[in-house]
């Protein structure tokens, strides 16, 4: 073959590794042009002549060339593609067949991200829903809750009055939404239903505006006083209730007596929570109201206009509320603006809990990618041979990474579908245990989000537990690899990898178990809170009297009476008592006390909660009298004001003293009415379990009437078998009273204590996940120990090592490891923990007995799984490990 | 040598080298000259603008390339038809006889419109 005598020699070369496109233009047009010169020479044109004509008839030869130069990169696009296509299919069939034939393998590495991926999605599921969902509303970006800054620190509600002000001032707002809660008798359809509602204005649903699923909302013309009763009913309420009757627009229902229009009904997106509103009626603020700058009761949330920053926005609100302190001095406000993001606000309480547990199961995940990233390794070294074989043939070792990140991303994919099962059935089973209070958990589903997130995990899996075994599988010294087979002569280093993994899931499932842990015994020491009485045997029930049916004092009185009457008459029913608000369900009213004597300013007031009891409510609750007496027949409406205060108000107010007889003013503002104490109670927990008694205030009935109290029923027999019993014989006293919340005080206990539970049993459920895992873990790298020194351990034996000494060793191997992991995870436990402050409870997240105890159960952990191994190295037959070695 | 030489329109380029292509492997040279010769001239082709119609069939798959030595032992770069190339020539064949019957009656009309 000859070589054209213009082409430098070197370009030939250059062209056997790869094409020059640019070299194969420049000849493609020198040959036209040199062959078109040479035929006008041959014509009898002169040489100058020759060029000339020849380049005039090609043209414009740069242009040519730039016009060729991108046709080429074109195609090589084009073409770059197909081959890579090529090669990944290639690689995709290699790593399918690679699978295909290790069954186990493939089994048992698929299942364990199967487990961590599913884990992750079933959480990751629970999150979006919760946390990174936007709200449902229209203009859910541009919501804030506004509250008041308070003179003592912290927020508080708004005044209707300050709302009032806010409104009309207020001009970068679109809407000031308001609203508070309000409970409504719903009766004339089966029978009488108590409905948890929302007095809101007509800006809220301005505001919060998602579009009606029937009819309308009410505009300002309803929200106004002595305007026609109005009501939109919730989704839910309307399909169960009133069986989604298409008509129910203009239709009149009764609300506490008072017949109301229903205008609309909600869609079923104003649902956060399972505790959500079933009625909406208009807030219509009366004159009065308006006038009210005191008493902080609306909460309010601002639909920020288009354009305007929010912190624009909230500053010129600030300005109008520094002109409403001044203004008025007295109503408990410092002048300034708390606002917070809506979404922040519906969700910020549980945000801790889901991070808890996102990074919980992160934790499980990074166990699993450490558990096949193991197996990974052992199967290198077992492939050393055939990596080496392809190595030898040619195939670079870009090539051969490749192929091996080919198969553990296929791995991963494998354990990302199945993952994605896993995470479905998760679902569900998270679902069905979690507690009420989680706003739009409910509405957790595996999305489109939620698969793209499953999908990204499985992938970052398949790369990060699969570069490190495919760049040791590569790095290698190809002849003595081919020489010497299939021993792996470099096990040390590799050795020491699988070794750090193993230390590092030990490390990550003490972290995880000892978060578990902590949670387990703030869930023991929370069932050893006295709770300040009796809860067994105990039912309760709510009964609320509308005004419509109830308008005096006397008649809400008398009828309270007849009611615990008719329920004392219930065979079983020992002792019957009415309470405003029972304990563990929360405060009533929150207001400052003063002892008489002391100044009555409100910053040196201290708060206490006001109940009003019937005189056998403490005994009924077998909560223990502590000195005077409790009320009696002669605490009348119109005899002398008396309150019981509980132990930790006498001590607060009055030290070791003998307060019976002193005399206290509670929520009376500047004008102190003076109540005399004449009796002292032991302490109940108020607010569920965890939080500590407050102050409580309690008032005789007759002196303080409320058209809503509870029953409290000690029950001879099993409480709830009473609930019928209890129904009937208020219907009896008035067929439209409803009766509400009627569960048995066990059951109050348990549901305040529902979410810290499932925190407990999600955690405790990843902890355990992270311990077998990490269990599997240590029995691999042991086996994989024993494998490697059956060799050494042949000649041990042969030498006379006693079969407890070679056992001893290779549980020493295992226990090493494990306790190197738990050195790390104790340390990265103390700084872990500190999320779980706001969860736990009687128990510090330092607890020793903790973080001992785990330690202790991952040793012991350690070693059984070590004793597998370790049985089976003294089962060799030392002639067969020399020989084989 | 006829005098008028013919304006190209668009496109027919393409045919012209597919056609030229059918009697086999050329390079691009060879395919200038060819046309040259049939058309005795007739069709002025700026030579050059013969290779971007080359290298655009060719990324279509209509040609494929290769270098080869020619017979005064030149490296040249041979352009040969693909099957998808000599389907292209046959459907581009159809369209052109019924476009030039089509012209010729026009040009070839006694009638005058109605």
């Amino acid at each position: 073959m000859s070589v054209p005598n213009d082409e430098p020699r070197w370009r030939r070369y250059l062209r056997f590794w790869r094409s020059d496109p640019a070299a194969d233009v420049d000849d493609e047009l020198r040959f036209h042009l040199e062959s078109r010169v040479a035929e006008n020479l041959a014509a009898g044109m002169s040489a100058d002549e020759a060029r000339r004509a020849a380049a005039e008839r090609f043209g414009d030869v740069h242009a040519v060339e730039r016009s060729l130069a991108s046709l080429t990169r074109e195609r090589e696009t084009v073409e770059r593609r197909l081959a890579w296509g090529q090669v990944i299919g290639q690689d995709l069939r290699y790593a399918v067949r690679q699978l295909a034939r290790n069954p186990a393998f493939t089994a048992v590495a698929v299942l364990t991200l199967a487990l961590g991926i599913g884990a992750n999605t079933a959480i990751f599921s629970a999150v979006y829903s919760v946390l990174l969902r936007p709200l449902p509303y229209a203009h859910a970006g541009r919501l804030v809750e506004l509250r008041e800054g308070a003179q003592g620190g912290g927020s508080m509600n708004v005044t209707a009055g300050n709302y009032e002000v806010w409104r009309q001032r207020a001009p970068r707002f679109v809407a000031l939404g308001a609203y508070w809660y309000g409970a409504y008798t719903l009766t004339g359809i089966g029978a009488p239903q108590r409905l948890f509602g929302l007095e809101a204005s007509a800006d809220y649903w301005r505001a919060l505006y998602i579009p009606p699923a029937l009819g309308r909302y009410f505009g300002p013309a309803a929200d106004q006083p002595g305007a026609p009763h109005v009501v939109v009913l919730s989704h839910a309420l309307w399909t169960t209730t009133f069986a989604s009757d298409p008509h129910i627009v203009g239709r009149t229902i009764t609300l506490n007596g008072d017949p109301y229009t229903v205008v609309g009904v909600a869609p079923a997106a104003y649902a956060l929570s399972t505790t959500a509103p079933e009625i909406w009626v208009p807030l219509a603020l009366t004159p009065a109201q308006r006038d009210e700058h005191a008493d902080h009761e609306l909460t309010v949330v601002g639909l920020v206009r288009d354009g305007v920053p929010v912190s624009d926005a909230v500053r010129d609100l600030t300005a109008v509320q520094h002109e409403l302190a001044h203004e008025y001095p007295r109503g408990g406000i410092d002048g300034s603006i708390v606002a917070t993001p809506l979404r922040d606000s519906v969700v910020g309480a549980v945000r801790p809990l889901m991070l808890v547990l996102f990074g919980a199961v992160g934790l499980v995940l990074l166990i699993a990618c450490g558990n096949v990233m193991n197996l990974l390794l052992a199967r290198a070294a077992v492939r050393r041979k055939e990596v080496a074989i392809r190595s030898a043939l040619g195939a670079a070792r870009r090539r051969l990474m490749m192929q091996l990140l080919t198969e553990s991303v296929l791995l991963a994919g494998l354990g990302g579908v199945v993952g994605i099962a896993v995470a479905a059935l998760g679902l569900h089973a998270l679902l069905r245990a979690s507690p009420q209070g989680i706003p739009r958990l409910f509405e957790a589903t595996l999305n489109a989000p939620v698969l793209v997130f499953a999908a990204l995990v499985a992938l970052l899996c398949g790369i990060v537990f699969g570069v490190w075994p495919a760049l040791r599988a590569t790095r290698l010294d190809l002849q003595q690899a081919l020489r010497e087979g299939s021993r792996d002569s470099t096990s040390a280093v590799r050795g020491s990898m699988r070794t750090v993994l193993v230390i590092a899931e030990v490390a990550l499932s003490l972290v995880l178990l000892v978060g578990a842990g902590l949670l387990v015994r703030s869930a023991f020491a929370l069932q050893h809170v006295a709770p300040g009485f009796d809860p067994r045997g105990l039912l309760t029930a709510q009964v609320a009297l509308p005004a419509a049916r109830y308008p005096t004092d006397s008649s809400t009185m008398e009828a309270f009476e007849r009611i615990r009457e008719a329920v004392q008459a219930i065979p079983g029913a020992s002792s019957v008592a009415l309470v405003s608000r029972i304990p563990i369900a929360g405060l009533g009213m929150d207001c400052p006390v003063w002892r008489e004597g002391s100044n009555t300013n409100i910053e040196s007031g201290v708060d206490a909660n006001g109940r009003s009891a019937t005189g056998n409510y403490f005994s009924t609750m077998r909560t223990p009298l502590l000195r005077g007496r409790t009320f009696d027949a002669s605490d009348l409406a119109g005899s002398a004001p008396v309150v019981v205060i509980n132990e930790t108000l006498a001590h607060w107010l009055y030290g070791s003293a003998d307060p019976v007889g002193r005399r206290l003013a509670h929520c009376s503002g500047g004008n102190p009415k003076w109540r005399e104490i004449v009796g002292v109670v032991a302490d109940m927990r108020a607010s569920g379990l965890a939080e500590a008694p407050p102050n409580e205030v309690y008032y005789p009935t007759s002196q303080m009437r409320l058209s809503a109290m509870s029953l409290v029923i000690r029950a001879a027999v099993p409480p709830a078998s009473l609930a019928p019993a209890v129904r009937s014989a208020v219907a009896g006293v008035d067929p439209e009273l409803a009766v509400s919340g009627v569960s048995t005080m066990e059951e109050i206990i348990a549901r305040s204590m529902a979410t810290s539970r499932f925190t407990t049993m999600l955690l405790g459920l990843l902890g355990l996940t992270g311990l077998v895992l990490a269990a599997v873990g240590i029995y691999g790298v042991i086996a994989y120990f024993v494998s490697q020194r059956a060799h050494e351990i042949g000649v041990r034996m042969a030498l006379g090592a006693t079969r407890r000494g070679v056992s001893l060793m290779v549980l020493r191997q295992g226990v090493a490891l494990a306790a190197a992991g738990v050195a790390i995870g104790l340390v990265a436990s103390v700084a872990a923990t500190h999320a779980l402050a706001g969860m736990i409870y009687g128990v510090s997240t330092h607890d020793p007995a903790t973080f001992l105890g785990v330690a202790a159960v991952l040793l012991l952990v350690a070693a059984l799984a070590s004793l597998v191994p370790a049985h089976r190295a003294t089962r060799l037959d030392p002639l067969d490990a020399l020989r084989g070695g | 040598m006829a005098a008028a030489s013919v304006a190209l329109l668009q496109g027919t380029l393409d045919v012209i080298v597919l056609k030229t292509l059918s009697w086999g492997p050329m390079h691009g040279f060879g395919i200038a000259r060819w046309i040259q010769q049939t058309t005795d001239d007739a069709l002025r082709v700026e030579e050059g603008s013969l290779y971007p119609a080359l290298y655009r069939m060719e990324n279509r798959g209509w040609v494929r390339s290769q270098w080869r030595i020619t017979d005064n032992k030149r490296r040249a770069k041979y352009y040969s038809l693909t099957p998808a190339g000599r389907r292209q020539l046959e459907a581009q064949r159809s369209s052109w006889s019924a476009f030039s019957a089509a012209m010729g009656r026009i040009m070839d009309a006694t009638s005058q419109p109605a």
